[in-house]
């Protein structure tokens, strides 16, 4: 999980509560009898084989309306909070409802993140002894120093031991890996292991093609990432809505990424460090995202899918995959990470 | 999907909105095409204002929508306070932009289904502070937003007004500033923009198989006091497909031969044959339910052992000078089950595509498959098989294969070798099948027997059968036993590859050894390598990558290509089992199912995790 927050942070904050995570306002909806009913009405309307006309319904509608005063239409899920998928599930039993299922951005159903980068510099500094300073380590390679940084700590080896030897093990010549379980070893590691450690293997900055083809290999691409073919973006897009978890990680990337006109660095309230942790946070989804070669000054990195085959949709599927490769505050966001740099905010 | 009616020429409009802005402010115009002459657009307002984030919709007070015109203008101003209520419902993030929905019918079953083509949204981002002067505006600020433009255009469409340049707010505020819009070489397009309305209009309908993208430039001059400035902007039209193209074959080729003779398995690729469609639509996602393929076949035979497969691949051709998508459909005639060696047939095949979408004639096409199917015979080549065994071969020695005709050819038939030993007492020998090459493998079962005086020539007859139909062919074979007899070293294990030096391995014998020792591999000492240093009973079968039919019988024979066990040291593993790459000399203790892969000089540490690990 990710370093708390000491403090709010930002003035946008000002005045804003954090809301109650969804299994907690489960209890409090089954504690009380017309919430609780209300709830298990709407749950069967959405279950229901055909969700439009189901939702068209009076009783259902009655539902949804009781239940967005509830504390569970407001309800948020925390980044590799216990029952995760738990909370998530009672997050989009409520919101499937009220969103058609295909608006280009939803909602995230994540809390906002209010660490900043700069925290994780400062972490860092204390276990690397060294400090984040950049004119010191020019000439080393970062993402080496990254990985023997991993090597240091008891957890991050161990995790990162699990997830190379899953997902390097090969099957057969037909069959790579066991990619299921290769990206479950992923998840394990980007969610257990503090983002000092994470964010300088799969950020690190670099000067020649030998150091960002190890920051390309971080995840082991060509098990977790590649495979024989490239779907279509949106496809692969309803794939992973079709999954709670990759839906909330997909959403949450969409609401800490994606690009504003309003701030300086293109990224949404200026927060580089939850751009970071929501992108890393879909690697071991179907929407898993990498590095797409070894370059090491222009950074472009994209899911696994293409925009071939997608008839009329074609701008629509174009907008969606240059969220990942034409990001200006996801390559800032990458780039002040490599650097040290974090921006200023006042408090 | 062809939904009749008018549609937006945009998903998305967007603006800005600052606070307190008077009531009356302009703010855009929204613009439907039509999908048949004479439609007229009504606009109407969803009932909600959303924000990005976190959607719960407020009530829309502020703005409204000129039924006929379309143009969105405030009806009461957005205050300070205003701004306060909108941001405390949207959970903790900071308001950076509401959006309301327009749409073109009457009355939407729900306002949550808000899409292209009779639905857009419209962006405002909020800024929080009130309109700065007309003075502090830099020029691009009164010609184009940041948020860019693009349009969206069916092809065979009435032609239409589909843009308004100006930016109603800012022109609003500073009246006095001159500004003119112009698209740069409009003359030789479909597209002109009207100098007094600053509109954009359509010439003529477009056609999506011509030219599907209009990468156009917009030109903006303002003019201040004397001063002139120029801002230059994209302006991209997309071309929206419809259904108007008919499939065909390319080159006029509609037929395609197929013959099954000795590659006989389920999933086999017979013939492809192919079909072009100018059209994209429909989508990927539609292809499966709209463009549909039916053999044309009431023969059972065909139906349970040949398949069609359809691949659509999206393509494109030049149109003068750019880019045109289209899609190419791959239509493969499989195997669907593995054919028995008896089958004999010949057939035409005929495959009916229908393109569904397609209104106009030809949307069907026919594809012919013609079939023979070969049988094939299972025949020994016309000679006998001599091999010949050294006198201490060990158990498991490999000797020889058999084979036989064309056996590297064929796939899905059931091939097994069996052996009937013709001298009385000589059963030395075994045989085992290799199913991947269709092979057999003659090796050492009984070492007994070896150093009987009356085996010396041995006689086989070698049986190969296939599975399923039970035809046979026979050959024989003859084996002569060579060399003296040594008697084995003591205290010598019973795999090679326990071994880790030279010397003690080429003193030794070990299970599948050929002459009686085992035979030593020398590396080439660089880091973790496939040719790592190792004893071997045979170093034409081991280590090699690939634990054969022998090999896997026993650990012992060669644990390099079989183990799947524990492996120590730097290494890498097989595919399945195995070592493929070791770091120095790589020795296995196949009972506890173990190999070292170390240095031979004890001086470098053994490699850790670390260097296993690919950092």
């Amino acid at each position: 999980s990710l370093a708390s927050p000491s403090s709010l942070q930002g003035s946008e904050l000002h005045g804003w509560r954090p809301p109650v995570d969804c299994v907690r306002a489960n209890e409090l909806c089954a504690a009380e009898s017309n919430c609780s009913s209300r709830y298990r009405t709407l749950r069967q309307c959405l279950a229901g084989r055909d969700r439009n006309t189901m939702l068209a319904n009076k009783e259902c509608q009655a539902a949804l309306e009781v239940l967005q005063e509830s504390p569970l239409y407001d309800c948020r899920c925390k980044r590799g909070m216990k029952k995760e998928l738990q909370c998530l599930q009672i997050y989009w039993s409520i919101h499937l409802g009220l969103t058609e299922g295909e608006e280009f951005y939803e909602a995230s159903p994540y809390e906002p993140i209010t660490s900043r980068l700069s925290d994780i510099f400062r972490l860092a500094s204390i276990f690397s002894g060294t400090g984040a300073d950049p004119a010191m380590s020019a000439k080393s390679n970062h993402c080496l120093d990254a990985a023997k940084a991993c090597n240091l700590n008891e957890n991050c080896k161990r995790l990162r031991s699990a997830y190379i030897s899953t997902c390097n093990r090969e099957i057969s010549n037909f069959e790579r890996c066991n990619r299921r379980k290769c990206h479950k070893a992923l998840r394990q590691f980007f969610d257990r292991v503090p983002s000092e450690y994470t964010y300088r293997m799969l950020f690190c900055s670099c000067r020649d093609q030998a150091c960002a083809e190890r920051r390309r290999q971080t995840i082991l691409p060509s098990c977790s990432y590649e495979d024989k073919e490239k779907p279509n973006c949106l496809d692969l897009r309803n794939l992973c809505r079709g999954d709670h978890l990759c839906r909330s990680r997909l959403a949450d990337f969409h609401a800490n990424c994606r690009v504003s006109y309003q701030t300086t660095t293109s990224c949404p309230s200026d927060n580089y460090q939850a751009c970071l942790g929501s992108y890393a946070g879909m690697i071991g989804f179907d929407m898993t995202p990498n590095y797409v070669d070894s370059n090491p000054t222009s950074i472009v990195v994209s899911p696994w899918c293409s925009c071939r085959g997608s008839g009329n949709m074609e701008e629509e599927c174009e907008k969606f995959l240059k969220d990942f490769t034409e990001n200006p505050c996801l390559r800032n966001a990458i780039q002040a990470f490599g650097n040290g740099t974090d921006v200023n905010v006042s408090p | 999907e062809a939904v009749l009616g008018l549609y937006f020429s945009r998903d998305t409009y967007s603006e800005k909105l600052y606070i307190d802005e008077p009531v009356g402010t302009p703010l855009l115009y929204v613009h439907a095409l039509q999908d048949a002459r004479g439609e007229v657009p009504h606009f109407r307002l969803g009932q909600h204002l959303y924000s990005t984030y976190r959607s719960q919709p407020h009530k829309n007070d502020w703005f409204q929508i000129n039924e006929d015109t379309g143009l969105l203008y405030l009806n009461q101003s957005l205050d300070q306070r205003a701004l306060e209520k909108l941001s405390a419902r949207n959970g903790g993030f900071p308001l950076l932009t509401i959006y309301l929905q327009v749409f073109l019918s009457p009355k939407p079953l729900r306002e949550s289904d808000c899409h292209w083509p009779s639905c857009a949204k419209v962006m405002l981002s909020v800024i929080n502070t009130t309109m700065p002067a007309c003075s502090s505006l830099k020029p691009r600020e009164f010609c184009f937003l940041e948020t860019g433009l693009s349009f969206r255009i069916r092809e065979n469409k009435p032609p239409g007004t589909f843009h308004q340049f100006r930016l109603l707010p800012v022109q609003h505020l500073c009246p006095n500033i001159s500004i003119s819009y112009q698209l740069l070489g409009e003359e030789a397009l479909p597209f002109y923009s009207d100098k007094d309305t600053m509109e954009v209009n359509m010439r003529h309908s477009l056609d999506r198989e011509e030219k599907e993208k209009y990468e156009l430039i917009a030109k903006c001059t303002v003019w201040e006091g004397l001063r002139e400035e120029v801002v230059m902007v994209p302006f991209p039209v997309t071309v929206y497909d419809e259904d108007d193209s008919p499939p065909n074959f390319p080159n006029g080729i509609n037929t395609a031969n197929a013959v099954v003779e000795y590659k006989r398995k389920e999933g086999t690729v017979l013939a492809v044959l192919q079909v072009f469609d100018a059209d994209v639509v429909p989508s990927s996602v539609d292809i499966p339910r709209k463009y549909i393929h039916t053999m044309l076949t009431s023969d059972p035979l065909v139906n349970e052992f040949f398949r069609v497969e359809h691949s659509p691949n999206e393509t494109s051709y030049n149109s003068n000078g750019s880019r045109v998508r289209a899609m190419m459909h791959d239509y493969k005639l499989v195997l669907n089950r593995s054919l028995p060696i008896t089958e004999s047939h010949s057939f035409q095949l005929g495959v009916l595509v229908n393109d569904t979408d397609y209104q106009g004639p030809g949307g069907v096409l026919h594809l012919y498959f013609n079939v023979t199917i070969l049988p094939v015979s299972i025949r020994f080549p016309n000679i006998s098989y001599s091999f010949s065994v050294n006198r201490n071969a060990h158990r498991y020695a490999q000797i020889g294969k058999v084979c036989i005709e064309n056996c590297k050819e064929f796939h899905g038939v059931n091939i097994t070798y069996k052996l009937q030993s013709l001298s009385v007492n000589c059963t030395a020998l075994g045989i085992i099948t290799t199913p991947e090459s269709t092979t057999g493998n003659l090796f050492v079962n009984d070492t007994s027997m070896l150093q009987r005086p009356e085996c010396t020539g041995m006689k086989y007859l070698v049986i190969a059968s296939d599975r399923q139909s039970k035809k046979q062919s026979r050959t024989t074979s003859t084996i002569s036993v060579e060399g003296n007899f040594f008697p084995e070293e003591e205290g010598c294990p019973i795999s090679c590859a326990v071994n880790k030096r030279r010397s003690e391995c080429e003193e030794c014998g070990g299970l599948g050894t050929l002459m009686g020792t085992c035979q030593w591999r020398q590396g080439d000492g660089k880091g973790i390598s496939k040719n790592y240093s190792t004893c071997t009973p045979s170093l034409k079968t081991c280590p090699d990558g690939n634990c054969d039919a022998v090999e896997s019988r026993d650990l012992h024979i060669c644990p390099q290509d079989c183990i799947r066990g524990d492996i120590i040291g730097g290494h890498e593993r097989g595919e399945w089992r195995g070592i493929k790459a070791g770091y120095g000399v790589c020795n296995c203790f196949p009972e506890k199912k173990k190999c070292f892969c170390e240095p031979d000089d004890d001086k470098e540490p053994l490699c850790d995790e670390v260097c296993r690990m690919v950092i």
